[in-house]
């Protein structure tokens, strides 16, 4: 306990200075140090690192030295383009002074994103960022030129969130092609990207993208307060900035919206949202994220809304199933016998003549299995995935049963609620009922039905007291906003979903003017129109 | 945080202090599903049970054994009786499940009253299984018998009475709750459905009986039992049981047969109808009247009349509703003159509608009853012939 309380006083001391992205790196001038010691500084900087490549080389008439590194720069556009420009002759041109240098670079490298830096440690920042870097005898500034190489993955379909009838194109690793698939979606001038390099030794890329006049300046800023408040060393994974970024930590809910999909971002964007960018990753946040997000998908909007209604019910009520169907079964077999209908009942008991079980310890048996069971299947190596769905199925089916540890109705009840999980569009929002239902299942062990109602009166007290950047984690349901109801159980047709959510705040509430619901043409001889 | 560990003590405690009190694995209980009281040789009662054996039920695990077992125990209070009866069944008993309790003939002359205290004041037992008489018999012989699809004697009678009054209107749909309405209410008396054991009760209480296509004994419904208090008075017919459920507006559907013609009879099917009682009280005279509206059509006949004229079904329609007055008419009147108990409820019409006239006769209403004067006054109306106008019968004679 002690130990906790050290920790949580440890962390409310350290006021973080709000970072200024890019901060200016001071550090040894260039000009007090000659190619040779810049060499011999750069060397001493990255030690025996293979991929360090430094040659020389004579350029209008001056000495120059070519630093980068080979793994992270494209070697072949080296060649062909940059040494073949910089390094043919020009009559009559003497590179001196930083002018000069200016103007080869505008007429060499114009528009190729060219930089002049005059500091050792940006030096050292460029070419870890994969530039190249030209230094020049006798000069000031050195050249950085962005050469970087990724080798990204080619854009495919989300492995994650599929849909039948939507876009298949899904995030990448790579962070601008990310925001590229974007852009493409939202071709506004308004869509604005900004950029924060996050983790002391990683320097990892982070982007928070939003709409300029409709997203709410103040979550903004607090966005972009808390993402420079972070301090770790590492961020690999968008799950990093998600936790560090929480308005709660200790909680199983997810209070940022993650997707793989480039749809769900953009109409969130519309919507007046923040995205979360994370170099490396396919995975993109979405604050604030509130409980009904992560119940509604981009295909919602894209099949006949009736159909999108009622998919979006199942998913609740699957939500439900999944969360309280085990703890139910507990509950009404060692409490409430008078609950179950009498044909039903004698159904059970005959199937458990002989288990030799308590109920309880049958579901949590046979829960864990299938919690192992699921584990195994993501992490085993592809190759042995057969045999353990073969076994697998062994395991929590037939044999168990006919083994007679457990009753027949038992693989039902494990079964049901495992489907039911998987209809979550969000994993990680899945996770919060894959947790919280051992809990159920062991209070109604000793409580019956009434402890699963005090666990799940909990429960929601919880989620009322939750807020994603701000914004109450149940809004719109609580507090209550009538006409926000529109996108929430039911989806309306678009049409008439004219509105921003107001939970937001967002400064420009109305998506389009009011139009009404399409009609046909009026027939001939309608006198009406 | 010292506030955290606190509040997480006590709820750590309320969970596992309080809880598990009534837990019972489904290993470690027996569902009873029927019960029978009857009088005790010694004491004042005996109390049976039928435990049922579940695996016995269930198709894909019988093996078959017999599916339930019954047991007696002797003793002074139900209340008692109930757990005692574990000297002789292994397993906890829940009665949550009981659906039929059928209390034996000789004990309901002597009065039942006592002993549903305990049932309706038990939180386990519900208040809606059904309440039966066991006529000629012992209660105890009753559940005892076997019987092929439910194979436990308490669900078929559970099924079997269901069935019949939502078919024909034999049974009075009497459940536990009513019997302590019509006791606690002014003016009305209790009925119960009656049962008797067709056969031999020995033969009946083996799982062979199930085996048979004619079983060797068969729980069938017999009669209507009427009350007088919680005094069994007699028995009615199950004619005048459906008459019963008519006047109390109970009906779902029934059949009635008409005299169309010398000896020649045609049946109905009443699928609507309605029943409105007025009553009232002149000159210390009860007046009620019964008002029966009822649809029917035509399930068969032995006339050949010919259904294409509206006037046909108008003829027909008043045979069958005088049919039907004479019906209800005469089993009022056996009451009155017979048992002079009122099991129709009259006197709650009389107090709804004529409050200040009942309060006088409130405490010997059931001698108004004896003496009202009863008319009954139903309209039939034919709807359908089935899927046949004209009948084939006048075709072939």
């Amino acid at each position: 306990m002690s130990i906790i309380k050290s920790l949580l006083k440890m962390r409310k001391k350290k006021e973080y200075p709000v970072q200024i992205e890019e901060a200016a790196v001071a550090g040894p001038d260039l000009k007090s140090m000659n190619l040779e010691q810049l060499k011999e500084k750069v060397k001493a900087e990255f030690g025996s690192t293979v991929d360090l490549s430094m040659d020389e080389l004579k350029t209008e008439g001056k000495d120059a030295l070519l630093i980068y590194l080979t793994t992270m720069i494209d070697t072949k556009l080296l060649k062909e383009t940059i040494l073949q420009s910089i390094s043919g002759k020009e009559d009559g041109f003497k590179l001196t002074t930083e002018d000069d240098l200016k103007s080869l670079c505008k007429g060499k490298f114009g528009g190729a994103g060219y930089q002049l830096i005059g500091s050792f440690d940006e030096i050292i920042t460029s070419l870890l960022y994969g530039n190249i870097i030209i230094l020049f005898k006798d000069m000031e500034k050195a050249l950085s030129l962005s050469m970087a190489i990724g080798e990204d993955r080619s854009i495919t379909e989300p492995s994650t969130q599929t849909v039948i009838r939507g876009p298949k194109d899904g995030f990448v690793e790579s962070i601008n092609t990310n925001v590229s698939l974007l852009r493409r979606r939202i071709k506004n001038r308004n869509l604005r990207f900004e950029k924060f390099i996050i983790g002391s030794e990683t320097n990892t890329f982070v982007y928070i993208g939003y709409m300029e006049g409709t997203a709410n300046e103040k979550i903004v800023g607090e966005v972009r307060k808390r993402l420079g408040q972070i301090k770790v060393n590492a961020i690999f994974e968008s799950g990093n900035i998600e936790e560090l970024i929480a308005d709660k930590s200790a909680t199983p809910f997810p209070l940022a919206l993650n997707t793989e999909r480039p749809d769900a971002v953009a109409s969130n964007l519309l919507e007046g949202k923040i995205a979360i960018l994370v170099d490396g990753t396919p995975f993109v946040l979405v604050v604030p994220a509130v409980l009904v997000d992560f119940f509604s998908i981009a295909e919602d909007y894209y099949q006949n809304f009736m159909m999108g209604s009622f998919l979006r019910i199942i998913r609740y009520l699957s939500f439900m199933i999944a969360l309280i169907t085990p703890s139910l079964y507990v509950g009404i077999l060692t409490f409430h016998h008078e609950l179950l209908p009498t044909p039903l009942l004698l159904g059970i008991i005959a199937q458990r003549e002989g288990v030799p079980f308590p109920a309880v310890i049958e579901v949590l048996l046979m829960e864990v299995t299938f919690e192992i069971l699921r584990e195994a299947g993501v992490r085993m190596p592809r190759a042995v995935g057969q045999t353990v769905s073969i076994v697998g199925a062994l395991v929590i089916g037939q044999a168990a049963a006919e083994a007679g540890i457990i009753s027949n109705i038992m693989v039902i009840i494990v079964a049901i609620p495992a489907i039911a999980n998987f209809v979550s569009p969000t994993y990680s929002f899945a996770a919060a009922a894959r947790l919280l239902r051992f809990l159920l299942i062991i209070v109604s062990a000793f409580l019956g039905l009434y402890g699963v109602l005090i666990v799940l009166v909990f429960i929601v007290a919880h989620l009322s007291s939750l807020r994603s950047f701000g914004v109450p984690y149940l809004s719109p349901v609580a507090p209550f906003l009538i006409e926000q109801q529109k996108d929430v159980f039911f989806r309306f047709p678009i049409w008439s979903m004219r509105k921003r959510p107001a939970y937001l705040k967002t400064q420009n509430p109305e998506k389009f003017p009011k139009t009404g619901s399409p009609s046909p043409p009026p027939m001939k001889g309608d006198q009406s129109n | 945080m010292k506030k955290c560990g606190v509040m997480s003590a006590i709820l750590l405690a309320a969970i596992l202090l309080a809880g598990c009190w009534d837990q019972r694995e489904l290993g470690e209980i027996t569902v009873v599903t029927g019960m029978a009281v009857d009088k005790g040789e010694n004491d004042k009662y005996i109390l049976t049970v039928e435990g049922i054996n579940a695996t016995e039920l269930n198709n894909r695990t019988a093996s078959g054994f017999a599916p339930s077992i019954v047991y007696s125990a002797e003793g002074n209070s139900l209340a008692e009786l109930t757990y005692r009866v574990n000297e002789g069944m292994s397993r906890h008993l829940i009665y949550s499940h009981m659906r039929t309790l059928i209390i034996g003939e000789e004990l309901a002359k002597e009065g039942i009253i006592d002993f549903i205290d305990f049932l309706e004041r038990n939180r386990e037992i519900r208040d809606d299984f059904n309440i039966l008489i066991a006529r000629e018999a012992k209660g105890s012989d009753v559940l005892k018998v076997t019987y092929q699809f439910q194979k436990s004697t308490s669900l078929k009678l559970h099924t079997q009475l269901d069935t019949m009054m939502k078919d024909w209107g034999g049974d009075p749909g009497v459940r536990m709750n009513d019997v302590i309405t019509a006791w606690t209410a002014p003016g009305r008396q209790p009925v119960m459905a009656a049962v008797r054991i067709k056969g031999d009760p020995e033969a009946g209480a083996s799982s062979e009986n199930m085996m048979k296509v004619t079983p060797d004994a068969l729980v069938v419904l017999d009669s209507l039992a009427i009350f007088k208090g919680d005094k069994l008075e007699g028995f009615l017919t199950l004619e005048d049981s459906r008459n019963y459920l008519w006047i109390q507006n109970k009906i779902v559907k029934t059949s009635i047969t008409a005299e169309c013609s010398e000896n020649k009879y045609m049946g109905l099917r009443v699928y609507d109808t309605r029943t409105k009682i007025k009553g009232k009280l002149e000159n210390g005279k009860a007046r009620i009247k019964i008002m029966i509206r009822a649809e029917a059509y035509i399930d068969g006949t032995h006339c050949n009349d010919q259904f294409d004229k509206a006037k046909t079904y108008e003829e027909n329609g008043e045979i069958a509703q005088k049919q039907i007055n004479d019906m209800v008419t005469k089993t009022i009147e056996k009451v009155q003159k017979e048992y002079g108990t009122d099991i129709f409820g009259f006197g709650e019409v009389v107090l709804r509608q004529d409050y200040q006239n009942f309060k006088k006769v409130r405490n010997n209403w059931d001698e108004k009853f004896a003496d009202a004067d009863i008319q009954v006054d139903t309209t039939l109306i034919i709807r359908r012939t089935g899927i046949r106008t004209k009948s084939f019968l006048k075709e072939v004679k």
